[in-house]
């Protein structure tokens, strides 16, 4: 029996999530076709033989890596298997993670649908139509950030307004792309060809100016579903510029697109690390570090030449883990306080102390601390920038700080005893099936931060795709 | 032929700057309707008929959508609105047209030199009059109508660059995607409001 890889990694996950949405209100049933399709597909992807053939018994499934459809092809291969593998796996990790919070019934049927269509968009031919399944996922995204009962907030009608003009951006870029291959270098075509398709990405990792809505959702939208979408729209859109890179020599040779996309970059941190640094909100402050990451996923690409590319796959899942905690603690806060404001939450960790430093180390790790997640990648993006140039690794240091700072800010305001209440001391409060799921993934974060190279370098395998970047 | 192609850009230029101008959801959802009839127009002097319609039947059954619902939904008065407001977009109307007139040659000339002139500055206005709406207001329903507007802008221009029946099916898959997003808007802010008022009175 002959199957294809994208009916097991785009078709099933897409007609369970029709099930789970069908029966949305059954909460369990949500829940356990989401983790086990998610968790199942993850190891599938992880474990699956390098001849494609699986024997069951009797049974012998060969599987091939295309699917034809309307003469294009959706193609699976063996060596983004990694990647498929680690994003089922953050998808899983969200859905359990949605257990015991308040989370809306659309996420878990449309975290799959999401995760579904972006693993499409990877492997879609001719690669370009890959927009149009990224603006799926883009719209199925919009229940989750704006659920039925609640208001809909003008961040929501900006993210699907900036996203959705990314859209012709990159179709136009594929169709100035077809024609540009055989013109000189200095054609200014190719500039022009550049241009839209820096627009088109910018627009879709809300490079700035295009990043208002970030945190205009972060602030009003549940922590868990965003940050859901803050990792996995720019670990998917990052992974699909690398084809960009591979497919054009014109782009991948040009010293001036690496410049640009580390000053870009580096703008990025820095804006976002001096707006996180003063935010009062700590939603809003997730939503600004978000946009601090964006500018390290686009300064590695841009030292591409110093070995950035396997830096950005390392960052990937040290984002994942540190994202997810910061959704999952936010959730937590949100559903004990009423007030996202720092300076309302005076005595929080007395009463809520494993909660509280959840959230702290999250913010820690994705600022780069030492013993966490993205020490190891964030210390040798430091040397690499310094190496290139002492006053971009200087600004890229100063943007760092910005979450720092917060975090310090952060901290004396949850320790400091709250006078209107009556803990004045420590107390735990938490019960296990709150502080199990934070503890387990402090710990994964450890782990990744003191063997760098036993966990997070698995996945720079899949840098065997994209043939000329290698 | 090129009577009908300037009638379809006269209708185009006119029905984009209905939908900038005015607020009420009954003349921004005919101007919507009659925007895809004169896009098929223009598509169907790149495409052939059978594939041209897509785009006219895949426009209307969004504007469908987003008109039934605001049928159902929306309240019967329409909030009136100053002169002066009305004004003010309109002035910036007839600037997007001046602007998208003086860069449709030069773009012609420099990007797209094998695509009609006509179908440029329609798909400009389109795109340019869908961008303006975008920038100044925060109404889910208008957001939606200019979303749809300036997808139906860009189309029109691609549609002379490229021809593919998967593209053309997804494409049209985005439309009711976002046609259905925005119904979803205009339902959940009138059954919120609904809800609240059933809790204020009880």
């Amino acid at each position: 029996m002959t199957l294809s890889t994208p009916i097991l990694w785009v078709f099933l996950p897409l007609f369970i999530s029709l099930i789970t949405g069908i029966f949305y209100r059954s909460r369990i049933l949500g829940i356990i076709l989401t983790c086990t399709t998610s968790f199942g597909l993850s190891a599938l992807a992880a474990f699956f033989p390098e001849d494609m053939v699986i024997s069951i018994g009797p049974l012998t499934l060969a599987f091939v890596e295309n699917l034809g459809i309307l003469g294009r092809q959706i193609i699976i291969s063996y060596q983004i298997l990694p990647f498929i593998a680690f994003i089922y796996f953050s998808t899983g990790v969200w859905a359990a993670g949605s257990v015991r919070l308040s989370v809306p019934e659309s996420f878990r049927p449309t975290s799959l649908v999401v995760t579904a269509l972006l693993t499409a968009a990877l492997g879609v031919e001719p690669f370009l139509y890959a927009a149009l399944f990224i603006e799926g996922a883009i719209l199925f995204s919009i229940p989750m950030l704006s659920p039925l009962l609640s208001k809909t907030h003008p961040g929501i009608l900006r993210f699907l307004s900036l996203q959705t003009l990314a859209l012709p951006f990159i179709l136009l870029a594929g169709w100035l792309l077809s024609g540009v291959e055989t013109l000189p270098p200095d054609s200014p075509l190719i500039v022009q060809t550049m241009i839209i398709l820096g627009l088109g990405i910018g627009l879709w990792l809300a490079v700035f100016p295009f990043h208002s809505w970030v945190p205009m959702v972060t602030e009003k939208a549940h922590p868990l579903p965003v940050s859901f979408v803050l990792f996995i729209f720019p670990t998917f859109i990052t992974l699909f510029s690398l084809n960009f890179l591979d497919r054009y020599t014109f782009l991948r040779t040009s010293q001036g697109l690496y410049q640009s996309l580390r000053s870009i970059g580096t703008l990025m941190i820095v804006l976002g690390g001096l707006w996180t640094a003063y935010q009062d909100d700590i939603k809003r402050a997730f939503g600004f570090s978000a946009l601090t990451e964006t500018g390290f996923l686009l300064l590695v690409i841009g030292l591409a030449d110093q070995g950035g590319l396997s830096l950005l796959l390392m960052l990937f899942p040290a984002h994942a883990v540190s994202f997810f905690l910061w959704g999952f603690t936010l959730s937590l806060f949100e559903t004990r306080e009423d007030s996202h404001s720092i300076k309302a939450l005076h005595g929080f960790a007395l009463r809520y102390p494993i909660i509280s430093s959840g959230l702290l180390i999250a913010q820690l790790s994705v600022a780069g601390l030492p013993l966490f997640a993205t020490f190891p990648i964030k210390i040798a993006l430091f040397s690499d920038a310094f190496a290139i140039n002492s006053a971009l690794g200087a600004w890229i240091f100063v943007g760092s700080l910005g979450l720092f700072f917060f975090t310090i800010r952060l901290l004396i305001n949850l320790v400091t005893p709250n006078t209107e209440q009556a803990i004045t001391s420590w107390v735990l409060t938490e019960k296990s099936s709150v502080y199990l799921p934070i503890l387990l993934i402090i710990l994964a974060m450890i782990i990744m931060g003191l063997f760098p190279h036993a966990i997070l370098t698995n996945i720079t395998t899949i840098l065997t795709a994209f043939g000329q970047l290698q | 032929m090129l009577a009908l192609s300037t009638l379809a850009f006269l209708l185009i230029v006119i029905t984009a700057m209905v939908i900038l101008i005015f607020r009420d959801w009954r003349i921004n959802t005919a101007a919507l309707a009659l925007q895809y009839l004169a896009v098929f127009y223009l598509v169907t002097l790149s495409w052939p008929i059978g594939l041209a319609i897509v785009k006219l039947i895949v426009g209307w059954m969004a504007t469908a959508a987003i008109g039934l619902t605001c049928l159902r939904q929306m309240e019967e008065d329409t909030p009136t609105e100053s002169t002066s407001s009305l004004f003010f977009r309109a002035l910036a109307g007839l600037m997007i047209i001046l602007v998208m007139f003086v860069i449709s040659s030069t773009l012609q000339e420099r990007v797209f030199p094998n695509v009609d002139l006509v179908i440029i500055r329609s798909g400009l206005m389109m795109v340019g009059m869908a961008l303006m709406q975008l920038g100044t207001n925060a109404s889910p329903y208008l957001t939606i109508m200019s979303l749809l507007s300036f997808m139906a802008g860009f189309e029109l221009i691609h549609a002379a660059l490229e021809r593919s029946t998967l593209l053309t099916g997804l494409m049209a898959s985005v439309n009711l995607g976002l046609a259905l997003v925005g119904v979803y808007f205009i339902m959940k802010s009138t059954d919120r409001d609904e809800s609240q008022k059933e809790e204020e009175e009880k």
